[in-house]
This record gives C-alpha cells, structure tokens and sequence, in this order.
C-alpha cells in the first residue's frame, strides 16, 4: 500500500473501507445517523483519483449548500491532484450547470418570491396571495413528480412559463427539470455522460422523481453509481421525495453491491438503542443493526410541564445549569449548582428542535428574556432576528437596480462579493460573504465569473443556509432543518400527539413523521431531552395534549421521566433599596 | 476646554444602568449624576453603552464634551443636590460584556469592562456585536464568544477603545476565577496580551493580594463599584490626577502615569473573600478547604472557592510583598454601613438615612468625610460614635468575618462592651 493510499484510508472501519474501495458498477451505501457517511464519500472521492480517475470526471451530489461545502472542504484536504476539480454540489448546483452549458444567452434565476409575484400577476391574485402560494406549490410538484396537472393548472402553468420564458427566467425545478429535457439530444447526453463517469450521490432517500430521472441519464444502467442514505430519515415526501426510490434501488441498477455502515460514533449507546427501537416500528424500511461505539450514556429524559412557557423555560434551565449559570442571580440558586462542575459547554452545544414554526414564538420570547444567545435557522417569516435568510431577501431585492460594471472590474470572488454587498447597501457583509464564499466552489472559475453568476448562486441559498455554525449560540430549528447537524444536548419541544406526529387536515403520515422523530434523536450527542406540555396554546386554541406515541415506543429502560409541577403563585420579592 | 487643566479627581467607571438585569430601576442619567456628587465622584463610567435603549437615552439626555466625555444636559440636572457636593461630574462611555465559551476542554465565562470615547464609537462596535448576540436582552450582554476574538472585534471596531478584564478573581465570572477563569491572562488572550493594560481587581481582593503575582506587575489595578443602584456608586474607584479629558484618563490607567491609586473595599467584606458553602452556611479560610479535600463539611459538596485561596494558588511571592512603583490604596467603608455600625442596626433604617443626610450636607462628599474630614468636624456633624468609627476605619482597625460564596463580608468595628462605653463616656460631658 502506499503512502498515500494508507492516509486515504487511515482510521475507517471495516465497512467503510469496503465503500471507499469498491469497484466499478452500482453500489448502494446504507449509513444510518453517526455512521461516517461524508468521512466515506469523501474518502471514496479521494480514493478514485488515487486510482487514477481525473478529478473531472467525478460527480458528487447532494442536498443541501451546507453539505457540499463540507465535502468540498474536507475533500481539498486529502491526497489526489486537483481533487477541486471534482464537481461537488447540490442537485440545483449541477442543473445551472448544465442549463447554463446549453443556454445561449443569459438568464436570471427566480425564486419562490418572485414565482409568488408572477402568479399573483397572472392570477389577479390581489388579497394575501394565499391562491398565489398554493399554485406555485403545485407548480413546483408538477415540476418535481414530473406530472402532468389537472386541466386548470395546466392552464395557469403554460401562462406561468410563458412569463418565465418573457422574463428570460428559470425557477429553482427548472434547474432539474430543463437539465432533463436538454439531454433528450444524445450528442449532449453522451458528453455529459463523458464527463461524469462516476457519481455520487449523497441523501439517496430524499431524491425525487425529476431528480431521480436526472441521475438515471447520467448514470446509463449500469454506471458507476454510488448512492449513499438512509430509508429511516428520508422526510420530503412532501417534496415528491420517495423513500422508494431507495428502496428499489438495487432493482433500479443491476448488479448493484450494497454495504451497510452500522457503526456509529456520535450518540451514547443509550441514544442509538433507544432512537433504533422506536423507528423499528416503520415497515417501509431497510432493516439494519446499528452498534453504537460509545457505551452507555445518560437516560433519555421525557420532561411533562404544565405547558409552552415552563417548555422554554425547562430548555432554559437545563441550558444553564449545563454553562454553569450565566449570570451570579442564577448561582444563587441553590437546587442548581454545581451539577456540572468540570463541563466543557458553549451555547453552540446546544439546540431546541420542534415540529412546526408556530412553535418557536414562545420559545424565542423565553431565550430573548434569558439573555442566552441563539439562532433561528430558517423560518424567515417569523424572525424577526436577522438572518441570512434575511439578508438574502434584501441582496435579492435590490440586486435588480445595481450597477453591474462598477462590479466587474473585481479582482477576486470575494472581492466581486464584497463590492456587490456595498453596492447593494447590505450591512453584514461579513455574514454574507462569509457564506456566499463558502457556497461558492471555490477553484471553479467557470462557475462564476461575474455578478450575475454570483446572483445566481445566491438564488439557490436554502432556509438551511441560515444555520452559521461559527456563531456560538444555541440552535432553534424545525425537524426538518435539523437534518444533518448533530449537538451535544438536543432538547425536542412539543412530543405530543398531534404535533408529532402532526395532524395536518385529519391526516397523518405515520412513517414519515416518525422518521422525522427520529432525525430529531439522532441530533444528540451526549443528552436528549423529550419534552411535552400538558397544556399548549396552538393556533389560536388551548389544547390538551397527550406525549407523542413515539415516546411511548422508546423503552422504558432508556428513559427517565421528569415532572414539572403547574406553578403555584410567584410571591413578590420585595427590593432592599437606601434611600 | 475649561477642564484642561490637571486636576487630582475620582472615576468610578464600572456601573450598571437600569437596563442591566437585577438593577435598580434609579439607575438613570440623573441619578447617576446626583448621586456622583454625593459620593465625590468627578468621572463616571455610563454602563450598558452596549444596549440600544440606554445609549439612546445617553445620547437624549447627555451633550459631549469635545474631550470624549459626555456631560448631563443643563434641563436634566436636578436643584436638590446638597451645596456642599456640588461639583461638576463627567461620564465616559463604558459597558461590560459577558462572554462564555468552551476553551482548552473547559466551559469558561470572563466579564471584560470596555471603554471607548464617542457614541459612533459605542454605535459601530454595538453594530458590531449585534452580529454575535442579542445586545437588547440585558445591559450586560451575554455573547457567545472568545473573550480574545472579543478584544480583537473591540480594537478593530474602535482603535482608541480601552479593554479592561473585570473583576479579574470572582470565581465564576472572570479571567482568573476558580470556576471558570483562567491561570494567565496569557491562556485567555494569547498573543492580544499586550493589549491589555489594566485589570480590575474586584470588591473581594485588594492591590496588596495582587502584588503576590509577579504577572501582574506590569498592569495597572484598577477598581470600580460595579454598582447595581445608586447608592452603592464609588464604593471602590481610582484617584486620578490628570486632565479631564478620554485621552489623559486612558493614557493614566494605561501607563501608570497620573494613576494615583485605588479606593477600595476591604477584601473580607466582598462576596466571594474566603471559600464556603452558603447553603450550609460552612465558611472556610483556604487551609481548611484544602483539609476538607475541597468539600463542604456538612453536606459533601463542592465549596466554591473564593478569591484569597486563587491568588494563594497563582501567587508566586510570599503575602506582604510590595513591587516597585506599586500604587498606594486606601481601604474604607461605605458611610452608610459605618453609621449603620454605631446604631448596630441595618444599612436600610431610617435614623442612619438621616444621619447620612446629616453629614453629607454639612461636611461634603461622601469621599471627603471617609477620607480627609477632620475629626473635630466629623464629631460635632454627626456623634462621638461615628468619628471614632470613621477613625478606625481610617487605621484600618475593623474586625470582618470574611465574605464567602455569594454572601458579603460582616464588618464589625465596635464590639457590643465597647459601643456602650464610648456612648457612655460622651454622656458624661
Ligand atoms: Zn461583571
Ligand atoms: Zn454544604
């Protein structure tokens, strides 16, 4: 073995050396939580140009911004020539790609606000753009199932697309979907198939149907395909997201090796067991035995409070004693002290996870109050901290009206960025360079290489976006934004019936929302907290809910329970004062 | 431009503003104003410029006086101060900001005292920090941050800023501290080091307990209140003697040079003066902790370990020693508590209110009754009783059961007997 073959696969486990050196030909790699799933993909990566496959011709991709900087970063790290030429990104990354090879003239990207204004155009849509939103919803699924529409759609989509086309446009499904038509030309096809001879694509069970039919081209039937995922946190259904795409993958591609990544290293045993028992319970799975590395760990504590408020304040409590108090008010009580007394916490250890926005409100009112730092991720509408979502919309807004040439003259990505923000009067620059840099592959000079490019990257920044790991504070987020983030204490808000799994117009979809919980489990590190309250105000309605019935499928051996009594009446403090 | 000229004065620059959490609701600019004159305080630290709110009402009620320092506006100042406090009194911008995080496998929280000469100063650093936290949640903020990468962002954003660490020796809240500090400031701010020139010793350690770190002698010490009402203002602060003006205040901590010295509690009376365990009410000096294997005699837990055993444990001289050039202090305590003392009754009644008002209208200030007042004077203003408190205090006789986690040192300058007898004796005349 050489040298730089031992330093590829130095420190893997037995399975994932087995992933990272497989031959030629389909392969799928089942990594559940904590498994090492981008230490493999990026080894594999690594071990290809070992091999001697140019940089060129290897395709990566996954789902979220987030992830692919990862890749890209941890991948320029290891040994192989020119590993940055490997094309690393998201779906959305590589149909701009490809849209921009094949488009003769420029074009501008427009994202879900703008396909609001557009639809609300077309539809006189005057009032709150309710009717707006909910077509570009089905839009955006005709889009994504590669569907046809009813009569009546279809009707305002052909007006929707002949706006878009006026505008000179592609919405965000368009950079999937026009990809898919444009290789309909062999000629075209086979170059792509050329240069992307070998493909990896991670989050295999959130593909959906266009993005399935994208791959299925490049990938012939029986290329070299490396699917890496998960069937128990597969959580866009709602997105035309098919957990069955994973499942008949070894159909799909003949011949096809599978390996199965069972060693995790980021939870107590205590957490995997647990978070394994209760997702047992789906049957549209890949049963798998996962072996947790780290032994033990505190009982997972399920926490009854009287309601919302004693919810945060719980989180809040729990968060300090873990700091060791923030402040000397705290240190003086006494139940408290000196419960952690050797802890090595900052906030950024922490995150409060919950099923529906509607939820962080409270949660927000309490931290603000605590003083405690702390970040919203993704919920744009409900902030009113500034986010990058914030920003975002700001840079995109007023993108419009800027001077282009002013920006051309750029020396660097960064500076070209940094300009742009200026021009455009966007305070944070730092915050938004920061991370328009970091989305940005960074050897990849025909990518961007102007504004309007740099425009079009900005347009593909996700809700997700927002989470900034470099800012040391607590991490308040949906289920769904968890997905991919792990955190030493991760405390889960409103484990209620109803809410998870939550009852949407009568309905629910059991599997789904249990993998959801799941993801939510298998955040944690070191402690998990389940909280529910036994009184919750929710859209506009005080109810009174029972635990979660996932709780209840966690045995009883994993578990502490904990009470927090209704309060009785607070007592005034009177204030010593001289004078 | 009046102000040019040097003059030996009294900053106290570490407050807090109303907007702080568990401060008193009197902390507003005409407070802090009245009450720096009751007190004998010619420079004023404002607090808090790091909340919105409160540099908002700094900038409503306050005028710049072109040294970088602000003054109250004319139509805020109140015509109930007594005549004989009356004096000019200067604020400079300050604030304190609490940072936590995790370094070298521990979770460490360090309080640091920051100055800076101008609003647009205050407002760009704020912009700033507004980045990192939530600046409107407490007067006092709590960031998520390095306390170096704070200095770092605090000289970028304000080049003429003064950072000065707080409190250095609390346990829990500071660079030294026990619990969550640090063994150097060298650990904490690595190669920013240098730019720290000043460290604020804190209510519950002295200079004398400072001089025993060789480390330490290149810094100025300097104390502050850290006052939470008005009332409790000047209870430590620093002579000065120089021009009244931003510059010359931080060229003087920063140096040495027109740094007189400090007004300081005594140590025992601070919170946090020997270890212990409040709940079990167990105080223990730092020998006996050691003996009880660092914990609590009575219920098996951790004491917490105050600041005589940390400056025990990091001195690197023996207790008495003096470095060259060290800066004289004088140890006092605060009148009311003095007066409270002679009645043996609590700082809150009324008769040592009255007496305190007694005083302060006919001889002064509260700083030049504790330390310049004749003796005759202070005798025929106030009692026999207080005069030969004040003497004490003066000398330095007081007996002080040490302060020990969270809970104020108990002063006691008469013993019972000898209360009676003093009063006794001034019967007889
Ligand atoms: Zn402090
Ligand atoms: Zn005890």
């Amino acid at each position: 073995m050489t040298n730089a073959e031992a330093r590829i696969l130095d420190g893997l486990n037995e399975s994932q050396r087995v992933a990272v050196t497989a031959a030629d030909g389909p392969l799928m790699v089942v990594a559940g939580p904590g498994t090492g799933k981008t230490l493999t993909i990026v080894r594999r990566i690594a071990y290809l140009i070992h091999q001697g496959i140019r940089p060129e011709h290897i395709l990566a991709v996954t789902f979220t911004n987030r992830a692919a900087q990862e890749m890209r970063e941890r991948t320029v790290t290891l040994p192989g020539k020119d590993a940055a030429k490997a094309f690393i990104g998201t779906f959305h990354m590589m149909g701009l790609q490809i849209v921009r090879d094949n488009t003769p003239h420029d074009f501008v990207i427009c994202t879900r606000s703008d396909q609001v204004d557009l639809l609300r155009a077309i539809l006189k849509d005057k009032a709150h753009g309710r009717k707006a939103n909910e077509t570009a919803e089905t839009i955006s699924r005709i889009k994504n199932f590669l569907e046809d529409g009813d009569e009546e759609t279809r009707a305002v989509y052909d007006q929707y697309q002949a706006a878009l086309l006026e505008n000179n446009a592609f919405d965000l499904d368009d950079l999937i979907l026009k990809p898919i038509g444009m290789l309909r030309d062999a000629s075209i096809l086979q170059g792509y198939r050329d240069r992307f001879r070998y493909i990896i694509v991670d989050e295999y069970q959130d593909i959906n149907p266009a993005q399935y039919r994208l791959l299925r081209l490049f990938a012939g039937d029986s290329g070299n395909i490396c699917v890496v995922g998960d069937a128990d946190q597969a959580i866009y259904a709602f997105r035309g997201a098919d957990v069955t795409n994973f499942l008949n993958f070894e159909n799909d591609f003949q011949g096809a090796g599978r390996i199965t990544l069972s060693h995790n290293y980021r939870s107590t045993a205590t957490i995997v067991n647990a978070s394994d028992m209760m997702i047992q319970n789906n049957a549209r799975r890949i049963a798998r035995t996962v072996c947790p590395v780290r032994e033990g760990g505190a009982p997972i504590t399920v926490a009854s409070v009287p309601d919302e408020r004693a919810e945060a304040a719980l989180v809040v409590s729990e968060i300090e004693a873990r700091i060791g108090g923030t402040s000397h008010y705290w240190l003086m009580n006494e139940p408290h002290r000196q419960d952690y007394p050797d802890s090595a916490y900052s906030f950024s250890d922490f995150a409060v996870i919950y099923r529906t926005n509607a939820q962080a409100e409270i949660i927000k009112e309490v931290f603000r109050a605590s003083g405690i730092p702390f970040q919203v991720i993704g919920s744009r509408r409900l902030s009113e901290e500034r986010t990058f979502s914030d920003s975002i919309e700001t840079l995109k807004g007023r993108a419009a009206n800027i001077d282009k040439e002013k920006l051309e003259k750029a020396f660097s990505m960064e500076e070209l960025i940094r300009r742009a923000l200026n021009e455009l009067g966007v305070e944070d620059d730092n915050l938004l360079c920061r991370l328009l840099m970091s989305i940005i592959p960074s050897n990849d000079a025909s990518t961007v290489q102007n504004f309007n490019d740099a425009m079009k990257m900005v347009r593909l920044l996700l809700p997700s976006d927002d989470f900034d790991p470099k800012a040391d504070s607590v991490a308040l987020m949906t289920l769904h934004m968890a997905k991919g983030l792990e955190f030493k204490v991760v405390f889960i808000a409103g484990t209620e019936d109803g809410l998870i799994p939550y009852l949407r117009d009568g309905h629910d979809d059991a599997e789904e929302e249990r993998r959801l919980f799941y993801v939510g489990m298998t955040r944690a590190k070191e402690e998990l907290f389940l909280l529910h309250a036994r009184s919750r105000f929710l859209y506009g309605k005080k109810t009174n809910p029972q635990p979660s019935p996932f709780v209840r499928e966690i045995p009883g051996a994993f578990t502490r329970t904990i009470t927090v009594p209704d309060k009785a009446k607070k007592r005034h403090q009177k204030q010593m004062k001289l004078f | 431009m009046l102000y040019k000229l040097s003059m030996r004065f009294i900053a106290d620059l570490h407050i807090h503003s109303s907007y702080s959490r568990a401060t008193s609701k009197d902390m507003v600019p005409e407070a802090l104003w009245k009450w720096a004159q009751i007190k004998g305080i010619t420079v004023a630290g404002t607090g808090d410029f790091t909340h919105p709110a409160w540099l908002t009402e700094l900038n409503e009620k306050t005028e710049p006086t072109g040294d970088g320092l602000l003054r109250l506006k004319r139509e805020f100042e109140a015509d109930d101060i007594p005549a004989s406090c009356r004096a000019d009194v200067f604020f400079v911008l300050s604030s304190e900001i609490s940072t936590i995080y995790s370094k070298n496998g521990r979770t460490r929280k360090v309080h640091s005292v920051i100055f800076v000469p101008q609003i647009s100063d205050a407002l760009k650093l704020n912009l700033a920090l507004s980045k990192i936290g939530n600046l409107n949640a407490d007067g006092r903020p709590i960031l998520g941050l390095d306390a170096k990468e704070l200095l770092r962002i605090v000289l970028d954003a304000c080049p003429q800023a003064l950072f000065v660490p707080a409190h250095v020796w609390t346990p829990h809240f500071s660079v030294l501290g026990a619990v969550s500090g640090f063994d150097s400031l060298e650990e904490c701010f690595e190669d920013l080091t240098p730019r720290i020139r000043a460290i604020e010793t804190g209510l519950s350690s002295d200079p004398a307990m400072n001089w025993r770190l060789s480390a330490l002698d290149r810094l100025t010490l300097v104390s502050n209140s850290d006052a939470h009402s008005p009332a409790k203002m000047g209870r430590e602060a620093n002579i000065l003697d120089a021009d009244i003006s931003y510059e010359s205040i931080k060229k003087a901590i920063e140096t040495g040079d027109g740094f007189l010295g400090t007004i300081e509690f005594f140590p025992e009376e601070g919170k946090y003066h020997y270890d212990g365990h409040r709940a079990c009410g167990v105080n223990l000096a730092p020998g006996e902790t050691i003996k009880n294997d660092y914990l609590c005699p009575a219920c098996g837990k951790k004491v917490t370990v105050g600041v005589l055993h940390r400056v025990e444990k990091l001195a690197d001289r023996a207790h008495g020693f003096k470095p060259d050039g060290a800066k004289p202090f004088h140890s006092l305590i605060p009148l009311p508590e003095i007066i409270a003392e002679t009645h043996g009754t609590g700082v809150a009644s009324k008769k040592v209110e009255r007496e305190y008002l007694k005083l302060i209208y006919e001889l002064g200030n509260e700083f030049r009754i504790l330390m310049d007042a004749p003796l005759p004077d202070i005798e025929r203003a106030g009692s026999p009783l207080i005069r030969e408190a004040i003497s004490r205090v003066r000398d330095g006789k007081v007996n002080i059961v040490p302060g020990f986690d969270g809970e104020y040192g108990k002063i006691r300058i008469f013993e019972v007997e000898e209360r009676k007898q003093i009063k006794g004796q001034t019967m007889l005349f």
